[in-house]
């Protein structure tokens, strides 16, 4: 089965910075913008594209992912000739099998599966950013250059360059230097960690990394670097768009109320729609007290209290009298009559007591933070989680 | 659960239903928000085990179809059997009308019901709204021996024109049809679960006699010759669609949690199509009092003690109260609504005004603009 492009989607990473909402999950599978999964966002984009076949590489807690994404069905990936695959690492004959070293060890691992499609280029994604892309035309003007590599780059400031992969161009155009980090950067082109690469050409380079001992087997570390070295056409995609990498709390939590901005990022849009698997609900029922104001409730939600700018999730409770501001509430997460919920993030199916408060306003000082619980905690009656809190499943509070 | 198949009567349009059912029959009525009549007897038919299931069709059933495809999300779409569309097939030239009853409905698919293999069939209407639990009616009807046993309604709000009266032993006795005294007996959903053998041979014998009415017909005599039927109580609201007055109100009595519970329990989950969308935004200056809301809505006005499918844009400063809007439908800002039903894609520009009356909704047939 001869394929032009495929897409090989890191879901792997354990998603440390998200701390208590991926204990038990891959950070993929972080419920985001009320209807969907982080990963709803890369894989929505591969169908709207025109890619039907995507192996997603998966390593920590991958449970709920792989039920999550199940046959593809919900973003229409479910073909016969393509489709999407999950692929945790194995064991072959006579190995002892291990686990996915690095990004570029992992795309190494599955070349048997790739190599069942024969593609001409492999579209490399990662399963954490929050855009609507249209790979089609990247992989268009990848061919067009005869590029070995084209890396989506987004135009940043250059005081927020020292925290990207900054790619350096030559005069042609193409990319003459990459640097990770860079304390003083010479150009405010971010590397957004999205690359096609011609396979044949990619294929090369990850068995020679794999034989380097020195290697950490990364695609930004090592393969990129590598292929610049040997003096390979790589080219610079820009994309010009909303782009987010959602790794850390705070970083989720904005990228969550941007979804209040349909300037941002139109979700609304039906010609570049993000799908999602969603259980069947009713539609959200909102009470004779109830108050929302620019916010986004999904199907399933029981609202009579106040919500102002938050987020929420699917089948989410919402009492009496309880206030909820800046929040960004988890599928099933229950505030009870009078509790308070302000600049926090509930994860799913946590009971907020009545009479508890979660988080605080930003008191101007760098002390604020969003408060944090994960997934499955009580809250108890009258308790108080403060700014910034991070409070874990298992613990009482 | 082989043994049980269902059949799914869903080729009626009724002209009480006024142009609400111009383009598509009483079962695929949207519904609540989100769902379609058939939905209700699908899923409970689903959430029982059965997923071998004929639905019954005549004309104008492009709606229906659309909506249920390869029958997927009631899980349907099955290697052998699961659900099949039962247009009419075979019918005598003579025959172009109506179905004049459901026996004829049945003899019209003939070849299918006898090539049933399930000993057990289950037949329910597609406009009955309901979320029943069959489970327990059909463990009762195996153990029982009864050859049919007639599901019926403890709380059935609308629609419900015949009732049982059973004696000591629980069996029914008398059937009544359309009676003036609603204190005698118990309401009928015209749901039942019938032996395979038992009904075709009722409807051999209607064949015979070129008679058509599964229960003016069929039934009666049935019951007139002694054969036992019993009966199973179903406890929660339930209503049979067959007016804009029952469809209004059942839409509306949903607002109120108790039936609102009954309906969407989450045991036995109501499936419906696949539709992924966004979820619905409020705007700054919008409010939402005792409403239903679906997905992918943007609400800027006000709204109250409405049912809101999804897709529709309500603009600022907008008013709709006692409304159901459905699928894809624009109002526009500085709008005044109440007591309208607006059909698929309706669109009112800004400042309309139409208002309607309790007893009376007012119907905006399917992509009409304003």
């Amino acid at each position: 089965m001869k394929k032009n492009c495929i897409a090989m989607l890191l879901a792997g990473g354990q998603g440390s910075r998200l701390y208590a909402l991926t204990q038990n999950v891959a950070k993929p599978s972080v419920p985001f913008g009320g209807k969907y999964r982080i990963i709803d966002f890369p894989l929505s984009n591969c169908a709207n594209s025109g890619i039907d076949t995507v192996g997603v590489l998966t390593q920590y807690r991958p449970l709920q992912l792989n039920s999550y994404i199940g046959n593809g069905q919900p973003w229409d990936l479910d073909v016969s000739d393509g489709g999407v695959y999950i692929l945790p690492p194995y064991q072959s004959a006579g190995e002892k099998g291990s686990w996915f070293s690095g990004t570029a060890n992992a795309i190494y691992q599955n070349i048997g599966f790739i190599e069942n499609y024969d593609p001409e280029n492999v579209l490399i994604l990662s399963g954490d950013h929050i855009y609507k892309m249209d790979y089609s035309d990247m992989l268009r003007e990848h061919i067009e250059k005869g590029a070995a590599c084209t890396i989506s780059v987004l135009q940043v400031s250059l005081e927020d360059a020292t925290r990207f992969g900054i790619m350096n161009l030559g005069e042609d155009g193409y990319v003459r230097e990459f640097e990770e980090k860079p304390a003083h950067p010479k150009s405010d082109l971010a590397s957004m960690g999205i690359y096609i690469f011609n396979w044949k050409k990619l294929r090369e380079y990850l068995i020679a990394d794999e034989h380097d001992p020195d290697s950490d087997k990364d695609f930004g570390k090592n393969i990129i670097p590598k292929m610049l070295a040997a003096g390979e056409k790589l080219w610079p995609y820009r994309f010009s768009g909303y782009w987010r990498d959602v790794g850390t709390i705070t970083s989720l939590w904005d990228a969550n109320m941007d979804m209040l901005s349909p300037t941002l990022i139109n979700l609304y849009d039906p010609d570049w729609p993000i799908s999602a698997r969603s259980p069947i609900c009713p539609p959200h029922y909102t009470g004779r007290n109830a108050e929302i104001i620019h916010s986004i409730v999904t199907e399933g939600c029981e609202i009579d209290g106040h919500v102002e700018n938050s987020v929420l999730s699917p089948s989410v409770q919402i009492g009496t009298g309880a206030k909820v501001y800046y929040s960004v509430l988890m599928p099933g997460a229950v505030i009870e009559p009078g509790a308070v919920v302000e600049y926090a993030i509930i994860g799913e199916n946590t009971v907020v007591h009545s009479g508890a408060h979660v988080g605080a306003p930003p008191d101007g000082s760098d002390a604020w933070g969003v408060a944090t619980c994960g997934p499955d905690i009580e809250i108890r009656s009258g308790a108080t989680v403060g700014a910034g809190a991070m409070i874990y499943t298992g613990k009482e509070v | 659960m082989k043994d049980f198949h269902g059949i799914i009567f869903a080729y009626n349009t009724f002209p009480e239903l006024r142009e609400l059912v111009k383009l598509r029959t009483a079962a695929s009525l949207p519904f609540c928000g989100r769902y379609r009549l058939i939905d209700f007897p699908l899923s409970s038919m689903r959430n029982a085990g059965i997923f071998d299931v004929g639905v019954i069709v005549q004309r104008d059933y492009q709606s229906l179809l659309d909506h249920i495809g390869s029958g997927k999300p009631w899980d349907m779409s099955r290697r052998d059997a699961g659900l099949r569309m039962l247009p009419p097939f075979g019918l005598p030239e003579y025959h172009k009308g109506n179905y004049t009853g459901t026996i004829e409905a049945l003899n019209a698919v003939s070849t299918y019901i006898e090539n049933i293999t399930s000993k057990y069939i289950v037949l329910m209407l597609g406009n009955m709204y309901a979320n029943i639990d069959l489970y327990e009616p059909m463990q009762q009807h195996v153990r029982s021996g009864a050859e049919i046993t007639a599901i019926c309604a403890a709380h059935c709000v609308d629609g419900c024109r015949l009732r049982y009266v059973t004696g000591s032993d629980g069996r029914v006795g008398q059937m009544l049809i359309e009676p003036r005294d609603e204190s005698r007996g118990v309401a009928s959903l015209e749901a039942y679960i019938i032996n395979r053998d038992t009904l075709l041979s009722l409807m051999q014998s209607c064949r015979e006699q070129n008679l058509y009415r599964f229960h003016k017909d069929a039934l009666s005599r049935y019951l007139n010759e002694g054969g036992r039927m019993d009966v199973y109580m179903h406890e929660g609201y339930s209503s049979i669609i067959r007016t804009v007055d029952s469809y209004y109100r059942a839409n509306m009595d949903m607002l109120d949690s108790v039936n609102r519970r009954e309906l969407f329990p989450a045991s036995r989950p109501v499936r419906t199509k696949f539709r992924e969308e966004v979820s619905t935004y409020y705007g700054e200056h919008s409010s939402s009092r005792n409403c239903l809301v679906a997905d992918n809505c943007i609400i800027e006005g006000n709204i109250e003690n409405c049912i809101v499918f999804s897709g529709a844009r309500i603009g600022k400063g907008a008013k709709l109260r006692n409304c159901i809007i459905m699928r894809r439908c624009t109002v526009g800002p500085w709008s005044e609504l109440n007591y309208v039903i607006a059909d698929k894609g309706v669109v009112f520009s800004a400042g309309t005004t139409l208002t309607g009356s309790d007893k009376l909704p007012t119907v905006v047939p399917k992509g009409t603009e304003i």
